[in-house]
């Protein structure tokens, strides 16, 4: 099958074109980066990007996030059978095979056969920052096949931040906490999330009591950027509370284009800081820096470009 | 099914020096246990003659094993049940189905045991039901319903609901029986499959134990049960028990669970009555054990693995069940049982054993074991209880986790020769078993047909009912469940209105949700490095280079089959050599294995299929790959797969079968890389005319 055959077909709904294009968007080859570029020619050509939005999951591991997007597709798929959700889980890898376990689809009870919904595991393959290194990649050709994706971040840490550069809208799920733990709120990743979700709420009373700490830690959020306040919500996958309102608020979701961008760059750099240390930052930035060389010659150019200039 | 053929396992005997002598001082020697055994059954006009006619013989008590969609709470119509109605059980569908299982049969003079989980409560309801039909007090049924979901979760695999909902439903069992069936025991806590999954002996100990303690503490907590009635719940607790090859340190363990039990229902429930405090339990001597190489050899296994538990007559079992010699192969015919069968009755009436009083009382060495196993236990139960219980160990996958880590622990030991497995990783070679050389190969084989039975017996009562009824009846139960209220009454209700299984079970679906546990397999280390292993890395560490992604295994547990352990290992093994791997657990429908295979665009897909539906479950998924165009992925197969079907599902488009004989874990990861190398030497990918010929210089 050629490339523009496959990108048809995919653009069309097919499943199993749609899974390959995804996993072409993720090949680590150098010359994929080629194939990429004429993919999102040919799809560009075929029609414009849909207006989707990208919302970020993420929170500590076991906290519900699977379990959350699960009823949260299975909602909004229901209100809208029009909109395609796309779903990205990022699960870490072991640092001595290599090898993942990519458990998130036990928690996915999707509808067998809507083919609305695309859901893929992704390795986070040894990088950094709560994505793999092609979510951005892959994030990119979703563009053009879904009106929705949702991306749940590797559950640990707190220095899985790289979502606030993807996504337009960031979703912390927390659960319900005793004593020490709502301390932990005030750390690193509260500063990355629009919205904070208290998951598992039907567990009272622990659910009551630190509800209440997680709305007067929000209200003294200082956020490094100036977006809107962050908003506090219950809700249960269990049970179904809250889904309602935070089906609402992800479907309001605006995509947001100069996000995209931005996003662009940050990736860009992150790839080169990935392939070639500081050193291969020390070169993007003789070259003006990654806005720049990104501007200049578009994403795909780009990246081969760079790596031409690197080899010597 | 199990069937008794002997009833008292109770004796009234003292110890005098090295005799048992009775009231009187006369020396005699103790009634054995219960002799059970198990056989297959297909639909209940099937199952009923069998009944009947180990009743003929003198049997007193039944026990129905159920099939799987029964168990999991679908009709025998749902697209999951078909290639399992009646496979391993009975199919219950509706209370006609129970009139037949029962005709001819009196209840009120039954003890009846059901294998049954999930829906305990909706069999107990429909046995109720029948016993109201047919006008029998209820109050004089007996018998005893599993109903031990926790063990469900860990590892046998026919749960529902999520486990609070889950153990609610337990609990209002044991409030109805109290006063409505006195002689029934609403549940029956198994470590059984925790060792069939693994367990250690101190993992059986302890999360039985603390499963126990989480029945009793809800049914005391919803405080419906009188302050007065409670240690008649206490003594109602009975416990199903696992006995490996280890068989001293088994035989320990029995000891501990006698002395640990006598603890907790004095200090924790106040029960003063030693008899309520009495460890009662049952038996089912350890199959994991049991090989497909050598078949032969699992009956010494099984007559040593029976030592444990009879030894030591403080802590004997009341009843015993043993697998057979050709357990790795299929179900037992029924003279493998018989064989099993006259292993319990030389032990019980050819051996001095019953004539003595407990041997092990004041050995030094047995009371330092036993001390060993109740600490480790104890340690574990605290440890449980710091997590709030049974049920958060359950939720945050703790007990799962220890699980998988014991078995996988296990299967490296077997690898690395540090546990010896005769005629496995010792001694392999040997002459051919004359056992499997008669013409049926020593299988048993189910008798096609009998799915069409249950189906049709389906429709009729779906037909005949009076549907308003019936819907009003579960919207009863619906409302009930809503309100926490018991839902025993409007199970039996329910019953009555020719509800059928699937049906009660979809209701409380819909008001309590349905539970996937953790398969416990997340951060799974394999302590096994060596040479063989690093080769496997970095041939995959080649294959990621040359086709630019990490190889992708879907491992699937396609059917209602409940047996993860090999999966859960497979799964682990792939892992460790380099396999990005995807796993969700059991229970799932071809086409949702098909579907993940195409969505996350595997290399491999790994079925692992032991309930004998391999051939129709495969069938399945090669045919929904097909249907989507999904051609890149090859599918292989693996489980209790019979000789002869292995070129049929070659046919189908399997391209390797693999069975218990291949415990060897690096063996089985070679041939999947290799199928992979195969494959990757032809693979085409789509054709980018633009494409430069050299990238990156
Ligand atoms: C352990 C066990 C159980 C445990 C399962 C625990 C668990 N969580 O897995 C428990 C006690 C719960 C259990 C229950 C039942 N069991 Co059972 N069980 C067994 C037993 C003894 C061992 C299976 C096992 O775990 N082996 C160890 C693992 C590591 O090996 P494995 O699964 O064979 O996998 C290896 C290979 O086959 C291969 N492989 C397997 N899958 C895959 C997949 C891939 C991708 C690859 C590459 C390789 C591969 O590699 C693995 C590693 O070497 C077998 C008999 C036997 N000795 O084999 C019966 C057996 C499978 N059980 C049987 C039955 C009938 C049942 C019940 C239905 C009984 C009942 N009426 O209630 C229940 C139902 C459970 C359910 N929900 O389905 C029958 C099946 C009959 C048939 N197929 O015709 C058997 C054969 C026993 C018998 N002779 O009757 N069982
Ligand atoms: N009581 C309760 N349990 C929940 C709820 N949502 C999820 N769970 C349970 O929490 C556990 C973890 O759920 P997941 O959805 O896998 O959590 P996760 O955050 O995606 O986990 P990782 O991907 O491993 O980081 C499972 O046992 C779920 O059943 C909820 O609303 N209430
Ligand atoms: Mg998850």
């Amino acid at each position: 099958m050629s490339l523009q055959q496959l990108v048809e077909r995919a653009l069309a709904g097919d499943p199993v074109s749609r899974a390959k294009l995804v996993s072409l968007f993720s090949d680590t080859r150098p010359e994929a980066t080629f194939d990429r570029m004429e993919a999102e020619e040919i799809a560009q050509k075929a029609q414009k990007p849909h207006e989707c939005a990208f919302v970020g999951c993420t929170g500590a591991p076991g906290v519900g996030k699977s379990s959350l997007l699960s009823a949260l597709v299975t909602r909004l798929r229901k209100q809208n059978q029009a909109r395609l959700i796309a779903v990205l889980a990022i699960d870490p890898s072991s640092p001595f095979s290599g090898g993942a376990l990519l458990g998130d689809r036990v928690r996915m009870a999707l509808p067998e056969d809507d083919s609305g919904v695309f859901f893929r595991s992704q390795a986070a393959d040894r990088e950094l920052g709560g994505l793999s290194p092609a979510t951005f990649q892959v994030c990119r050709m979703l563009r053009y096949l879904f009106d929705l994706v949702l991306v749940e971040t590797v559950g640990v840490g707190q220095s899985e931040t790289d979502i606030r550069h993807l996504a337009d809208c960031v979703v912390l799920v927390v659960q319900p906490m005793v004593g020490d733990d709502v301390q932990l709120l005030k750390a690193g990743i509260m500063e990355i999330p629009d919205v904070i979700v208290m998951n598992k709420s039907d567990l009272t009373p622990a659910a009551n009591q630190s509800f209440r700490a997680l709305q007067t830690a929000a209200v003294r959020l200082l956020r490094p950027t100036d977006r809107s306040k962050v908003t506090t919500h219950r809700a249960s996958a269990r049970t179904g509370e809250g889904i309602d309102d935070l089906a609402a608020l992800i479907a309001d979701t605006r995509s947001n284009t100069d996000r995209f961008s931005e996003a662009e760059t940050y990736f860009f750099e992150k790839a080169v800081r990935r392939e070639f240390g500081t050193y291969g930052l020390d070169v993007l930035e003789a070259q003006g820096g990654a806005e720049r060389v990104i501007e200049q010659r578009g994403f795909y150019e780009a990246q081969r470009w760079f790596a031409r200039q690197i080899v010597v | 099914m199990k069937t008794e053929t002997s009833t008292k396992a109770t004796s009234a005997k003292k110890a005098d020096g090295h005799r048992l002598v009775d009231e009187d001082g006369a020396p005699g020697r103790d009634r054995p246990w219960i002799f059970r055994t198990y056989s297959g059954h297909t639909s209940a006009r099937a199952s009923n003659e069998l009944y009947r006619q180990n009743l003929l013989q003198g049997q007193t008590g039944l026990s129905i094993a159920f099939d799987l969609p029964t168990q999991c709470g679908y009709d025998s119509d749902h697209a999951m049940s078909r290639p399992e109605i009646g496979k391993v059980g009975v199919p219950i569908n509706s209370l006609d189905d129970m009139h037949v299982l029962f005709d001819g049969i009196p209840i009120e003079r039954m003890n009846t045991s059901m294998t049954i989980n999930a829906t305990s409560m909706w069999l107990l309801s429909l046995y109720v039901a029948l016993a109201q039909e047919r006008g029998v007090e209820v109050a004089a049924l007996r018998g005893t319903t599993q109903n031990d979901i926790i063990k469900e979760y860990l590892a046998r695999g026919t749960y529902i609901f999520p486990p609070p909902a889950s153990l609610e439903l337990t609990a209002q069992m044991y409030e109805y029986c109290l006063d409505a069936i006195p002689k029934w025991n609403a549940s029956n806590v198994c470590s059984y499959h925790l060792q069939e999954a693994g367990a250690t002996p101190g993992q059986e100990l302890a999360f039985a134990l603390a499963t126990a303690m989480a029945v009793l503490d809800l049914v005391r907590a919803r405080g419906q049960v009188p302050e007065s009635a409670f240690a008649h719940v206490v003594g109602r607790m009975s416990f199903f028990v696992n006995s490996g090859i280890r068989f001293v340190e088994e035989m320990c363990k029995m000891r501990a669970f006698t002395e640990m039990w006598d603890h907790i229902t004095q200090h924790r429930y106040g029960v003063t009555d030693p008899k309520r405090r009495a460890f009662r339990y049952g038996v089912q001597v350890n199959s994991l054990g049991l090989t497909e190489s050598q078949p032969e050899n699992n009956a010494w296994r099984i007559a040593l693995e029976t030592l444990g538990v009879t030894l030591s007559r403080n802590a004997r079992c009341r009843a015993l069940q043993l697998p057979a010699w050709n357990e790795a192969l299929s179900l037992p015919r029924p003279w493998d049982q018989q064989w099993a069968l006259r292993l319990q009755q030389i032990l019980a009436y050819e051996t001095d054993l019953l004539e003595y009083p407990d041997l092990f009382d004041g050995s030094p060495v047995v009371a330092s074991k036993v001390a060993a196993l109740k600490e480790q236990a104890q340690t574990e139960i605290d440890r449980i209880e710091e997590m709030g219980g049974v049920v958060a160990a359950i939720e945050s996958g703790y007990m799962k986790s220890a699980l998988v880590r014991s078995m996988t622990e296990r299967v490296r030991k077997i690898q690395e020769g540090e546990l010896t497995w005769v005629g496995v990783n010792r001694w392999p070679e040997a002459i051919e078993s004359p056992l499997v050389s008669g013409n049926d190969g020593g299988l048993f084989r189910v008798e096609e047909g009998h799915a069409q039975q249950a189906l049709a017996a389906l429709e009729q009562t779906r037909r005949e009912r009076d549907t308003e009824a019936a819907e009003r009846a579960i919207e009863t139960l619906k409302s009930a469940a809503k309100a926490g209220r018991n839902l025993m009454e409007p199970s039996i209700a329910c019953a009555r209105a020719r509800v059928t299984t699937g049906e009660w079970a979809g209701a409380l679906r819909d008001i309590f949700g349905e539970y996937r546990p953790a398969t416990g397999i997340d951060g799974q280390p394999l302590a096994l490095e060596n040479d063989r292993v690093e080769t496997l890395r970095s041939r995959i560490g080649a294959l990621t280079a040359a086709r630019g992604r990490r190889p992708r295994l879907l491992v699937g547990k396609p059917g209602l089959d409940g047996h993860s352990n090999g999966a859960e290992v497979i799964a682990v093994s792939a892992r460790h050599v380099g396999f990005d791997v995807i796993y969700s657990g059991i229970r799932l429908t071809p086409s949702a294995i098909v579907r993940s295979a195409i969505d996350e665009d595997v290399d491999l897909v790994g079925a692992s299929v032991l309930s004998g539906s391999h051939l129709e479950l495969a069938e399945q998924i090669m045919t929904g790959l097909r249907k989507a165009g999904m051609n890149s992925a090859q599918v292989v197969l693996g489980g209790i797969v019979p000789a002869e079907d292995h070129a049929k599902l070659e046919a189908l488009g399997i391209a390797k079968v693999f069975t218990p004989a291949d415990y060897e874990l690096l063996d089985t990861m070679e041939q999947l890389v290799e199928l992979l190398e195969a494959r990757s030497r032809n693979e085409a990918r789509p054709q980018n005319q633009k494409r430069p010929q050299n990238q990156r210089g």
